[in-house]
């Protein structure tokens, strides 16, 4: 069959195949969907951080226009605990008990006929609290610290020694304030149930998962939930758990026996769908004076909710970025009476990037070296922790690329030496070495009479790109048109697969069309295996190749007809095949599977006089592997890049003394505008990956992870000043 | 919920008449304020709008030569474009610009720019129970928050909530006049006495009755040979308010300073007028040793935090920039 590198549609830049409906607002989100004689729920939230409810009085809510109940922990029915996950538990139940672990939890929820009964009834509940002292601070001495909370931490070599007998000993401690995902569509759960099945639509970015958390805590097979979700407006990680406030729009459908829907404000968006942890870092490098770094040792602190566990892989991509002979990691999780964090864009990656390629950058300063070259000397030619060649690896060439289009040669050494004005002028740049993800797959693919394809998986496309390279994949495979090929997705009735997140979903789902594509072409030679009429009659997979809507004859492309001809005359409508891909790296692969890599190159201005910074010029190149599409995934990246600026500059989830999150609004919590973002540059490197299915390596958050050193580098080659502590607001350069 | 009477008047008596009759009434202009107060927050109670839009108070019309009269419901856009305005007024060209988004300053009016309220999150969040503006008596939480974007100058530990116009600001170092007019008929207020300092009743913000409303802004145009300039420093490029602002109308004559009118943004809970530094600049030579002592004496005796002590450094820096970039148009 047709090898997936000769095809012309792989890596066009087609233009998004649900573009079309989603400006003209025909692409439903998970907030769109009502039905009929559906009630409207709105929730109730703690006002301190921590203690009891000492009494919660509903009286002036029930008796308020329109409002059908209020569920409470007092007649809440028991709930199965959610299930184990590949990141890690179900968030607690927030109505299990009288307990409040944060401020913000869920005590209430109301329901009524229409949304502002809902929440106006809302704001009629009285709940008084035994308040305690709420735990809170990455440092906090008081809070409860687990020890390699996620069983990652590694060793090799002998560090300390490495590091004592080093000529440079390097020893900093980096922190960075929480950040809240902030995807633009506030996340909404539909609940529908019918005969003892539920359907739920649900702003989730991975269906499976929310369907089996949904069944799990009612006691249903999986059978009998359905999940929903088509479109998505942006998840960045936060559609990677089903949240309580999901499981109560289900519970207050069942209780209700009719439809809710419960929408999401806001500044209830900043406490119930998760954030990046404050995190502490501190890391010791060892590195000769010419430039070879020995060893390093990183340990890292995230936060974590009371009575909840998230996964904040900090430390782990640090020993395999360079080719230090040693590496030690230490992983620590802090609990605080904080909403639970979750998965934010590239999580752990970014915050251990920024510590890391800071770092390289002060080194380089110590010893008088260009930070590109003290780059460049310790790169990483096989996989540090295995000795085993990498299944692609083009860093070099992101380096090479990225100064060249940047213009890095050009940069003075000197910290202060560029100037235009009253604006100090910096440049800074940084690497990034991101871990490869991918789980088990499946996908369905069918052709009928009219030609047409249909691809089916249960995956979402959070407005990455996926029913577009999806229809882009089908087509290549299957020698049709883009436009020749639908696509359905986020619906977990339709084959299993994993999360859109970790940078993953690209790599697994690709593995599975190519699966089902070459099952669908099998069963289509099947079918004429002996049909004497056929001038593929006999024929083999290997024999034959697809182009123009037709299997031919891989040596005479005369010989051969289309896929309509094939079904017509056997008197089928449709021809249909599964595919299944486990991404997972066999036992013994004499390769270590990449995920991508890219080099990061920022130039900024500071105002001498009064602090502030501006990012004038970004640039970033990166080996993906192959590019599915040219388009989306250049989007991908300059929308992390854009991520990036916000937690290099803006972004700060800020906590108050009674742990109330005092910016809950996108009017207080800043994020980039139109004006910071200067023309950003993406160029992609490298080739198809040798190990990963159709040669692709994820790229959905490697271009946010190398930004906020390189930004902070060019703030130091600006004005001297070395920033270890994100967002780099002006008062810290005052 | 609650149920909300809606009413949208054409005349201007009408419409006070509506609410003066009514304890439970509010005007409504262009909307942020009062919308998001009232139905987003929870944490005002009318039980009757007055949509004033279609009021005849828009546009602008030159007074004598001498005084540019705003309608209060001209837009922040259509003012930014007048070409008085641009011509003579630069800096508050400049405030009005450098407010809001594109999309606001379309909707926004001038009134309503001088009435909006502070975007205080404690003031504006119904759960926090201590709030001298909200709740007088109560206490403030902000003291102990965060309180990055509040006030060091007119605030103390019982109120810092921010005024966070930038109009405002060139407006005050104009002497800009407020025209009122209520059901006891129509008066005149400096914009100078407009604005009440939080002292021991944060929660009286203005001196305007209920019932009476902004019908005109009176701006008394500086001599043409004044340069201005209004200078907004924040973290974000764009749609944020002030850290700090500066506003500065200089008259300088051979290198000497006859006359400056100096106001500051970002820092006061009032828009700040800086009166001692203007009498110090008066009559001395326009060198930056002179811009410093009068930015000292602007941020004389300030209430700060541990989230805003920056402020008092960024706002005399911000005021010496402005003064430098007019001395040095200037010579």
């Amino acid at each position: 069959m047709t090898a997936v590198s000769s095809g012309k549609l792989l890596g066009e830049p087609v233009d998004r195949i649900d573009g079309h409906l989603k400006v003209t607002g025909g692409a439903p989100y998970p907030s769109d969907f009502s039905y009929p004689d559906m009630a409207h729920a709105a929730l109730v939230q703690s006002t301190v951080a921590a203690g009891t409810i000492r009494s919660l009085d509903t009286a002036g809510a029930l008796v308020a226009p329109g409002v059908l109940t209020v569920i409470t922990h007092e007649n809440a029915p028991a709930l199965a605990e959610g299930p184990m996950t590949n990141i890690g538990p179900s968030p607690r139940f927030p109505l299990a008990d009288n307990r409040i672990l944060h401020h913000g939890q869920h005590v209430a929820v109301v329901v009524a006929e229409t949304p502002e009964q809902a929440r106006d009834a809302a704001r009629l509940v009285r709940v008084e609290y035994d308040e305690a002292a709420p735990v809170l601070g990455v440092g906090n001495p008081d809070a409860p610290v687990l020890t390699d909370p996620y069983g990652m931490e590694s060793s090799r070599g002998d560090v300390e020694a490495a590091l004592a007998a080093s000529d440079v000993q390097y020893d900093e401690t980096f922190h960075m304030a929480p950040e809240t995902n902030n995807p633009l569509g506030l996340f909404a759960t539909v609940a529908r149930w019918e005969d003892g099945r539920v359907t739920v639509h649900d702003s989730s970015q991975w269906p499976a998962m929310a369907r089996q958390s949904i069944a799990t805590v009612f006691g249903l097979p999986e059978s009998a939930v359905r999940v929903l979700v088509p479109y998505l407006g942006g998840g960045f990680g936060a559609g990677l758990r089903t949240w309580p406030h999901a499981i109560l729009a289900v519970l207050a459908a069942r209780m209700l026996e009719r439809p809710v829907k419960l929408v999401l404000t806001r500044p209830q968006m900043f406490t119930s769908v998760g954030h990046r942890p404050e995190s502490v870092q501190r890391l010791r490098i060892g590195a000769t004076t010419d430039g070879r770094l020995l060893a390093v040792d990183h340990e890292a602190t995230a936060t974590r909710g009371a009575e909840e566990m998230n996964i904040e892989p900090i430390t782990m991509g640090t020993p395999d970025a360079y080719a230090w002979p040693s590496a030690a990691t230490h992983d620590r999780l802090a609990a605080l009476n904080i909403p639970n964090p979750g998965a934010m864009r590239a999580p752990g990656h970014a915050e251990g990037g920024f510590a890391l390629e800071s770092a390289l950058d002060e080194i380089s300063y110590r010893i008088g070296m260009d930070p590109l070259e003290l780059r460049l000397r310790n790169h990483a030619e096989v996989h540090p922790s295995t000795g085993l060649p990498w299944s692609s690896n083009a860093l070099r060439d992101c380096y090479r690329v990225g100064a060249e289009r940047f213009g890095w040669s050009a940069r003075p050494a000197e910290p202060r030496s560029l100037r235009d004005g009253a604006w100090l002028v910096g440049q800074g740049m940084a690497g990034v070495t991101f871990s490869r993800w991918a789980a088990v797959c499946r996908a369905q693919v069918s052709v009928g009479r009219d030609g047409a394809a249909l691809v089916r998986c249960a995956g979402t496309d959070i407005g990455t790109g996926t029913y577009t390279i999806t229809a882009q994949l089908a087509a290549e495979l299957l020698g049709l048109d883009v436009e020749q090929v639908r696509v359905e997705l986020g619906d977990s009735d339709l084959p299993l697969a994993p999360q859109s997140g970790g940078s993953g979903l690209a790599l697994a789902l690709s593995g599975a069309v190519e699966d089902a594509a070459r099952n669908l072409l099998r069963a289509f030679l099947d079918t004429v295996r002996d049909d004497d009429s056929s001038p593929l009659r006999g024929r083999s997979l290997d024999e034959v190749a697809v182009t123009g809507g037709r299997i031919h004859l891989a040596n005479d492309p005369s010989a051969g007809e289309d896929y309509a001809a094939i079904l017509d005359r056997h008197g089928l409508r449709e021809l249909v095949a599964d595919g299944e891909k486990d991404p997972s790296p066999p036992e013994g692969l004499s390769m270590a599977p990449a995920g991508a890599f890219a080099a990061q190159f920022a130039e900024v201005r500071v105002h001498e006089e009064l602090g502030i910074v501006r990012v004038s010029r970004l640039a970033s190149a990166v080996d993906a592997g192959r590019v599915l599409n040219e388009k989306t995934a250049r989007s991908q990246v300059i929308g992390a890049m854009v991520l990036g600026i916000g937690m290099a500059l803006l972004e700060e989830t800020s906590f108050d003394a009674g742990g109330r999150i005092a910016n809950a609004t996108l009017g207080d919590y800043l994020i980039p505008a139109h004006a910071d973002v200067p023309d950003l540059d993406v160029a992609f490197v490298g080739g198809p990956d040798a190990f990963n299915a159709v040669g692709v390596k994820g790229l959905g958050e490697v271009g946010v992870v190398g930004v906020p050193a390189a930004i902070a580098n060019a703030v130091h080659h600006a004005t001297g000043r070395r920033i270890r502590s994100l967002p780099i607001t002006l008062d810290k350069l005052l | 919920m609650s149920a909300l009477t809606y009413v949208r008047p054409d005349g201007v008596d009408e419409a006070i008449a509506l609410v003066s009759a009514d304890a439970g009434a509010a005007f409504l202009a262009g909307g942020t304020t009062q919308l998001d107060l009232l139905l987003k927050d929870g944490v005002i109670e009318n039980s009757t709008l007055v949509d004033i839009g279609r009021l005849p108070l828009t546009g602008t019309s030159l007074l004598d030569g001498a005084v540019l009269r705003i309608g209060a419901l001209t837009t922040m856009a259509d003012l930014a474009e007048d070409p008085v305005v641009r011509e003579r007024l630069p800096f508050v060209r400049e405030a009005l610009l450098a407010g809001a988004s594109i999309q606001l300053r379309n909707m926004a009016t001038i009134g309503g720019n001088l009435l909006q309220r502070t975007r205080c999150r404690y003031f504006r969040d119904r759960t926090v129970a201590a709030c001298n503006k909200r709740r007088p008596g109560t206490g403030c939480a902000a003291v102990i928050g965060p309180a990055r974007m509040h006030a060091i100058l007119g605030a103390d530990q019982n109120c810092i909530a921010l005024h966070a116009s930038d109009l405002c600001v060139p407006l005050v170092a104009l002497d800009a006049e407020v025209r009122v007019q209520g059901p006891g008929g129509e008066r005149t207020v400096p914009l100078t006495d407009f604005y009440v300092l939080p002292g021991r009743s944060p929660d009286v913000e203005h001196v305007l009755g209920h019932g009476e409303m902004i019908t005109h802004v009176d701006v008394p145009l500086p001599p043409a040979t004044s340069r201005s300039r209004y200078l907004k420093v924040r973290d974000r490029a764009s749609y944020e308010f002030a850290l700090a602002s500066a506003a500065a109308a200089l008259v300088v004559e051979d290198g000497t300073i006859a006359e400056a009118r100096l106001a500051l943004g970002g820092v006061g809970t009032v828009p700040w007028r800086a009166g001692e530094a203007e009498e110090m600049l008066r009559g001395v030579p326009a060198t930056t040793a002179m811009f410093r002592a009068a930015a000292r004496a602007a941020l004389r005796d300030p209430y700060t935090l541990p989230g805003t002590a920056f402020k008092v450094e960024l706002a005399q820096r911000t005021l010496v920039r402005v003064l430098e970039d007019l001395a040095e148009a200037a010579s």
